[in-house]
């Protein structure tokens, strides 16, 4: 059977995990010109590269259309519910770090922890008149953590596509869930991510769809050793 | 819409409900679903399906039939007392068994005698389980979150921890983790940097000076135009917060709590058993202790038995418009809960009711009471 690895089709993304996998000993060339969406590895016939959005990678390695993707652990986990049943993280790869936080106001002088947060939505109802309201595009993370690690129920979540960190001075939400990297965006904003706020770690990682096939199958043990090893 | 698993008994459970004096009501199938997720929470989206309008708004199969009928209760303004009962399909995404189910159910709007409203439900649903599942023995456990309310206020404890307690009430192990974190707070660093710079400048001295720094900043910075959250609300906060710093829930209280919690007896000898506790702890329960007991009177009133039902004082519910009551009723020695209910006092006002409706009402579970009717069979 042919493997096939999902990579991201553009931006620095594409260009690390190439990398990547270059030094692991497989080197990607487009298929036609270099815009093309489909790619192999030199001299390796049994392994194809599909291009895909990073955010279709999730989706196809949990229908299994390619056996393994590169790409952003948060949207793993926020893309497929019971995650760690449907596919295999094998590797970390150094690249692409982002943190999915809580952030607040930082004028919410009051509110340092979840604990604290978990107080203000409780009374936010009788206080406001409607729930919390938290900007994100992660609710499912969103929902994980507050409800199932904080037992936080009521909260209501407002879908934000794009600039997120603008949501609560606009007015459009309370607080925010989103990813970060540098902080400096959520810093512009006056906002703070709260002390134990911080969701997920995320970086890009070699992910694998867990088949029954690949079960034995040595060329899927010999690209995960291989990226391994070079790491 | 073909009527599929409606259990061949249903007729008869429609004419025992009609029977209970009750007015049988009917809901539209697709609702609107922000009540559902405002009253909930966001949980409650992964467990139903949702579906949105040409015009975007976002709309739900029934996934219940409380909050349709105290809707409909709203919308149609009838006054009150009123005892609803319905029958029909709900749907919610499970893990296990089918999506689509039938529930039936009696929802009493309005009746101030608490106590009796309390113990008709309670008894109704014995007596309708009874009906369907002649032969059949039944377990009923029954909690009371007004008396935990009770307990914490008596124990004396802080406002804002009160209230993260009576929050956690229902969920074990979110109650256990709060107790925990109380009785052993986290030692420092909880006002992150800016509160200390703030300590160092002196502007925490007093609240009016507080206030107008954080209006200041929010000024400044943009936040002032949509804040929800004003100036006065976070100093408030914040001078609470520090107030309990220093503050740990006590040895002493913490065992009351415990103990309180673990209790678990027959009703009949239940407003004894929490006189006594009340006593040697030395708290007064007053009007909580009170209505449990008028409770269990109306019950014997009402030709139940109270040695029949367990009072579990760690049983309720973790949502907020849940005051009072909650029961569930299951087969003996089976975990299967055939009808559960409670008390809901606070429902129809945040659903947007002008006056306050004191409510209670339970749910039946069609698909498990054949599955143990055929069992039985």
């Amino acid at each position: 059977m042919t493997i096939t690895i999902g990579l991201p089709s553009k931006g620095r993304m594409k260009e690390d995990s190439s990398a990547i996998l270059a030094r692991a000993g497989f080197s990607v060339i487009a298929v036609g010109n270099d815009r093309s969406y489909r790619g192999r590895v030199e001299g390796r016939d049994d392994i194809e590269i599909a291009f895909l959005s990073a955010s279709e990678i999730s989706r196809e390695i949990a229908n299994g259309t390619v056996d393994f993707g590169v790409t952003g652990e948060d949207l793993v986990r926020e893309g497929l519910a019971e995650a760690d049943a449907r596919v295999e993280f094998c590797a970390r790869l150094g690249f692409g770090h982002a943190d999915v936080v809580v952030a607040v106001p930082e004028i919410w002088l009051d509110v340092d922890t979840m604990a604290d947060l978990g107080d203000v939505a409780a009374d936010f109802r009788a206080r406001h008149g409607r729930r919390l309201t938290i900007a994100t595009k992660y609710w499912r993370l969103t929902q994980q953590f507050f409800s199932g690690n904080h037992g936080i129920q009521l909260y209501r979540i407002v879908e934000s596509l794009g600039a997120t960190e603008g949501a609560p001075a606009s007015g459009s939400a309370d607080i925010i869930v989103d990813i970060t990297s540098t902080g400096s965006t959520l810093v512009a904003n006056h906002l703070k991510i709260l002390s134990d706020g911080v969701i997920l770690k995320s970086e890009a990682c070699l992910v694998r769809a867990r088949k029954p096939e690949h079960e034995g199958n040595p060329v899927v043990a010999e690209i995960i050793d291989a990226v391994r090893g070079v790491l | 819409m073909p009527l599929i698993n409606l259990p061949a008994f249903a007729p008869d459970l429609i004419s025992d409900l009609e029977a209970l004096g009750t007015e049988r009501v009917d809901t539209p199938v697709i609702q609107p679903a922000e009540p559902f997720l405002d009253m909930a929470g966001e949980d409650l989206r992964r467990r139903i399906f949702m579906t949105e309008s040409e015009t975007g708004k976002s709309l739900c199969l029934r996934p219940e039939f409380t909050i349709p009928v105290c809707l409909r209760h709203i919308e149609t303004a009838t006054g009150t007392p009123r005892r609803y009962a319905y029958l029909g399909e709900v749907f919610r995404q499970r893990r296990e068994g089918s999506n689509e189910f039938y529930q039936a159910g009696i929802e009493d709007l309005g009746e101030p005698d608490v106590a009796r409203a309390d113990a008709r439900a309670v008894s109704d649903a014995i007596a309708v389980l009874a009906n369907r599942l002649p032969g059949v023995s039944l377990s009923v456990v029954l909690g009371d979150q007004s008396v935990f309310e009770a307990v914490v206020a008596a124990c004396g404890l802080p406002a804002g921890w009160q209230k993260r307690l009576v929050h956690a009430f229902g969920n074990q192990t979110q109650l256990q983790r709060l107790m925990d974190t109380l009785s052993n707070p986290a030692p420092s660093g909880v006002f992150g940097p800016e509160v200390e710079r703030l300590a160092i400048l002196g502007k925490l001295d007093d609240e009016t000076t507080l206030i107008a720094h954080i209006d200041e900043t929010m000024k400044a910075t943009g936040y002032s135009t949509n804040a929800s959250r004003s100036p006065a609300d976070i100093a408030r906060r914040l001078r609470e917060k520090m107030e309990l710093a220093n503050t740990r829930l006590d040895e002493r209280t913490l065992a009351l709590l415990r103990e309180f919690l673990a209790l678990e007896l027959s009703l009949a000898d239940a407003p004894q058993a929490l006189a006594a506790f009340a006593q040697k702890a030395g708290l007064s329960l007053g009007e909580a202790l009170t209505r449990f007991e008028s409770r269990v009177a109306a019950l014997r009133e009402a030709g139940m038995h109270p040695s029949a039902v367990t009072y579990r004082a760690a049983f309720g519910r973790p949502l907020d418009y849940y005051t009072g009551l909650v029961f569930e009723i299951t087969p003996e020695g089976d975990p299967l809960v055939l009808a559960g209910g409670g008390r809901f006092d606070r429902l129809l006002t945040l659903l947007g009711a002008k006056e306050r409706i004191p409510a209670v009402g339970f749910s039946l579970w069609l698909d498990r009471i054949a599955s143990v009717k055929e069992a039985a069979a």
